[in-house]
């Protein structure tokens, strides 16, 4: 109708999808890429549970965080594994990071008229060893971007981002610039800030924060094995390595 | 084992997996192209894209319920959207530019995207509208250019790669694709523009624009289009109608990108920030007079804060 | 289309065709004639109320009423909502009990073929839990669900596995889990009783707090009953209580104004 309304009378009924909360966020560093997510999982108002994982390891050197529906976001992380697992047995080796981005795309996009209510970002190592972060749209529109977060509070954390790591409304110090990559270190701090003050401000995040980082072939890990808690996934150190590092947030 | 046992055998694997597949199983039906090198491209593997649709009497309609619409600005499902862009034809060729916000309702949600795609060296199509519509059906088109180069030996010229997209788009009608694109190239006959959009409408013209600040940027470049522009006053136009959109508008903005087709193929020109075009301009730039675009005309000497000279005084 | 060009580019309008340009695809769709004959699931009839589980010490434990409602009528006062599967699983359901009655026949084969197989190998409460939520999902994708929130929970090889599934195919574990109305009023109290100590809860306290629960549930849930039933999974196997009668105390109401028959 002109004013906006429907033309057919809507018949009420089954809704497939539900919203579950929770934050994600992802940045790139020179060598590295850090993907993160919180753990909580709600619908409503009640917590369903205090540990839900967002975050998955694809390959060596590919993480993929799904936030949205918490069903449809499984259904698709292991959808995903599925197709990696086969181009393993068809290629013997691992697919590349910008491949699965466009794995992801299509993926997304066969359910254009039903769409996957999920909002996907990829984190890892590209074959030329740089960090890249890829973030989606529901139905598969991609970018390659150095930072992303995406969920519940991605209006909360995605603006601190981009002072903090694009330098967005900052001027540097007279004579000197902004650094295009920040040190690990640096980024980790950022990202515990992101959720600590997220999860203050918003009641969908809280709990659990696991932090995923993947370290290209060669590079130096830059001092990660030190820090309390810091746990290595990778078979072997002279690939690239992935360590998980896990936080308590804020349980209320 | 006879097949004719096995189809109605109940303890046969093949009849675990048929069971399994009544159960939990898909509509969809994986081929064994899956394995292999098409791995990347899924659901394209078998020449038509398949997509599941939600088994309900209007499919449309339950889209429409349930992913963002004018008419409820409250369901969750946010798809990007966005926009401005434009494309003209002169004697130097296509000009192409665009801006790089994105929105999911009155969300930015990204200020970097790429709204032009570069479908193959001669090929360009912009983004307007739903931008994973865009983004895969103009890759989908690049796929079919590349396989009318090996079929026929030749390139596609700009006119049948928009057919193709319009053909393509036109078929799904109705279903709640949202596309505004201009195909732009160089072939046998000259540069070329189409303008396709998802209702199936294309069109061959000189200069379009597209989205919503489109309107803006007409204004602009109407005024300054003439055919016989010099390439660089071309560019110009351009980045200057981008940024009188991304100034006035609030779903465009963020920076411009430039691109130039010539006989030889599409030339990425530049990106500029549309804040510093305000207030400093593109930079040495070939084309420009120097200066910002929006800032010092309107403010400098001409406020009441700083009057122009003589007249504060009076 | 909008022929209104500040509107390209932004969230479309479909639902208003201004020029009729849909000459095709807008027809009525063609309609099967049986289409009506085929109905889904979409609402629940005869509910089942309430779930709840927690793990502890030696395993796991779950409690439901043996109530199904119908509407407001409290239609049947004997159902059984706890289901046993196969030797280290139970299952326990809210929701529509003619869709849970489906779930448990599907289960039921389910269990039978993998008995038929003899490879030794049988489904742990993680393979079922599994299971159903691949069940569930693809059902909620048919846009035909399974009208129910399940709590499966088990015991095997030396480990307890707690989970939820529901007609949406969320899924979720966590040491204590409770549906419908419990989700309210038993999880805080579960909460602050298992979280963090379901190592040192012993069946005897698991039992008293389920049976607390149970009856602030009864208390308070307008859909309840007083009879409920406890599932207790162990190295020990599933055992199945009988029904347990919950004692209530209602003297406290003529106190109140407005909660008792008085009035004013």
């Amino acid at each position: 109708m002109p004013d906006g309304s429907f033309a057919h009378p809507q018949q009420r009924q089954f809704n497939p999808y539900t919203d579950n909360g929770g934050t994600i966020l992802a940045i790139a560093g020179a060598d590295f890429t850090v993907i993160a997510g919180d753990t909580r999982q709600s619908e409503g108002y009640s917590i369903q549970t205090r540990y839900a994982p967002k975050v998955f390891r694809l390959t060596d050197r590919a993480v993929l965080a799904v936030n949205g529906f918490a069903a449809d976001g499984n259904m698709f992380v292991k959808k995903v594994k599925q197709r990696l697992e086969w181009y393993r047995h068809a290629h013997a080796k691992d697919m590349p990071l910008r491949a699965i981005a466009r794995l992801i795309q299509t993926m997304l996009y066969a359910q254009r008229f039903f769409p996957y209510y999920v909002y996907n970002i990829l984190g890892g190592i590209e074959e030329d060893g740089s960090g890249a972060v890829y973030s989606f749209d529901p139905v598969g529109s991609y970018e390659r971007e150095a930072c992303r977060a995406a969920g519940a509070a991605q209006s909360l954390v995605q603006p601190f981002l981009d002072n903090q790591i694009y330098f967005k409304n900052q001027k540097a110090a007279p004579g000197t610039s902004h650094p295009t990559h920040l040190p690990l270190s640096d980024v980790l701090s950022i990202v515990i800030d992101s959720f600590t003050s997220a999860t203050e401000r918003h009641i969908e995040v809280g709990d659990g924060l696991e932090i995923y980082v993947v370290v290209a072939r060669g590079r130096s890990p830059q001092g990660i094995e030190g820090i309390r808690g810091v746990q290595e996934l990778s078979a072997q150190p002279n690939g690239d390595r992935t360590f998980i590092l896990r936080r308590e947030l804020k349980k209320d | 084992m006879n097949s004719f046992l096995t189809r109605y055998s109940s303890t046969a694997p093949e009849a675990d997996i048929r069971k399994a597949k009544e159960l939990y199983g898909e509509d969809e039906d994986f081929s064994e192209v899956m394995w292999g090198s098409t791995g990347g491209f899924g659901n394209l593997a078998s020449g038509v894209p398949m997509f599941k649709l939600p088994s309900v009497q209007d499919p449309a309609s339950f889209l429409r319920m349930h992913t963002d619409d004018h008419a409820d600005p409250s369901c969750r499902i946010k798809i990007k959207h966005g926009t401005t862009t434009l494309a003209f034809r002169f004697q130097g060729g296509v000009i192409v530019a665009v801006d790089s916000r994105a929105t999911a309702g009155s969300y930015v949600a990204s200020g970097t995207v790429k709204k032009v795609i570069e479908i193959n060296p001669y090929l360009l199509g912009t983004m307007a509208g739903g931008a994973a519509d865009c983004q895969y059906w103009e890759t989908y088109l690049g796929i079919q250019c590349r396989l009318h180069e090996l079929r026929n030996r030749e390139r596609i010229s700009v006119a049948a790669a928009s057919k193709y997209l319009s053909n393509l788009v036109y078929s799904y009608k109705g279903m709640g694709l949202s596309m505004g694109t201009m195909i732009c190239g160089w072939d046998k006959t000259g540069p070329a523009i189409f303008y396709v959009d998802s209702d199936g409408t294309r069109l061959k013209g000189d200069l379009f624009s597209v989205g919503s600040g489109s309107t803006f940027a007409y204004g602009v470049l109407d005024q300054g289009y003439r055919w016989d522009l010099t390439d660089e006053e071309a560019q110009e136009l351009g980045r200057r109608s981008i940024y009188a959109a991304g100034h006035r508008d609030a779903f465009s903005g963020n920076t411009v990108n430039l691109y130039h087709v010539k006989q030889d193929g599409w030339k990425f020109i530049g990106n500029y920030d549309v804040s510093e075009l305000h207030y400093n301009g593109p930079g040495d730039v070939p084309g420009a007079p120097g200066g910002g675009y929006g800032y010092d005309i309107r403010v400098a000497g001409r406020t009441s804060a700083n009057p122009p000279e003589g007249e504060g005084q009076a | 289309m909008d022929h209104f060009p500040t509107n390209w580019g932004r969230p479309r309008n479909d639902a208003f065709d201004a020029y009729g340009t849909y000459p095709i695809h807008q027809r009525a769709p063609v309609k099967d004639t049986f289409a009506e004959g085929v109905q889904h699931t979409q609402q629940p009839i005869v509910t089942g109320t309430s779930v709840l589980a927690i793990q502890y010490k030696d395993g796991i434990m779950m409690a439901a009423d043996n109530l199904a409602s119908y509407g407001s009528l409290a239609r049947f006062k004997d159902v059984r909502r706890l289901h046993a599967v196969g030797t280290s699983t139970v299952i326990g359901a809210s929701g529509d009990m003619s869709d849970f009655q489906a779930i448990q026949s599907i289960l039921d084969d389910l269990v039978t073929d993998e008995f038929t197989h003899g490879d030794g190998h049988d489904l742990g409460p993680a393979e079922v839990h599994e299971y159903l939520s691949r069940v569930m999902y693809a059902r909620r994708s048919k846009i035909n669900p399974l009208w129910n929130s399940l709590l499966v929970g088990g015991f095997r090889d030396g480990k307890r596995f707690l989970g939820y599934v529901d007609l949406l195919g969320t899924t979720y574990s966590a040491p204590s889990i409770a549906t419908g109305y419990g989700a309210y009023i038993a999880i805080p109290l579960l909460r602050a009783a298992v979280d963090g100590k379901q190592d040192q809860l012993t069946e005897e306290n698991a039992k008293k707090i389920l049976h607390e629960c149970m009856r602030v549930l009864f208390y308070r849930d307008a859909r309840s009953l007083d009879k409920y039933q406890i599932a207790t999974v162990s190295a020990a196997g599933v055992t199945i209580s009988d029904q347990i009668q919950i004692e209530t105390a209602w003297g406290f109401a003529e106190g109140i104004r407005g909660y008792g028959a008085q009035t004013q």
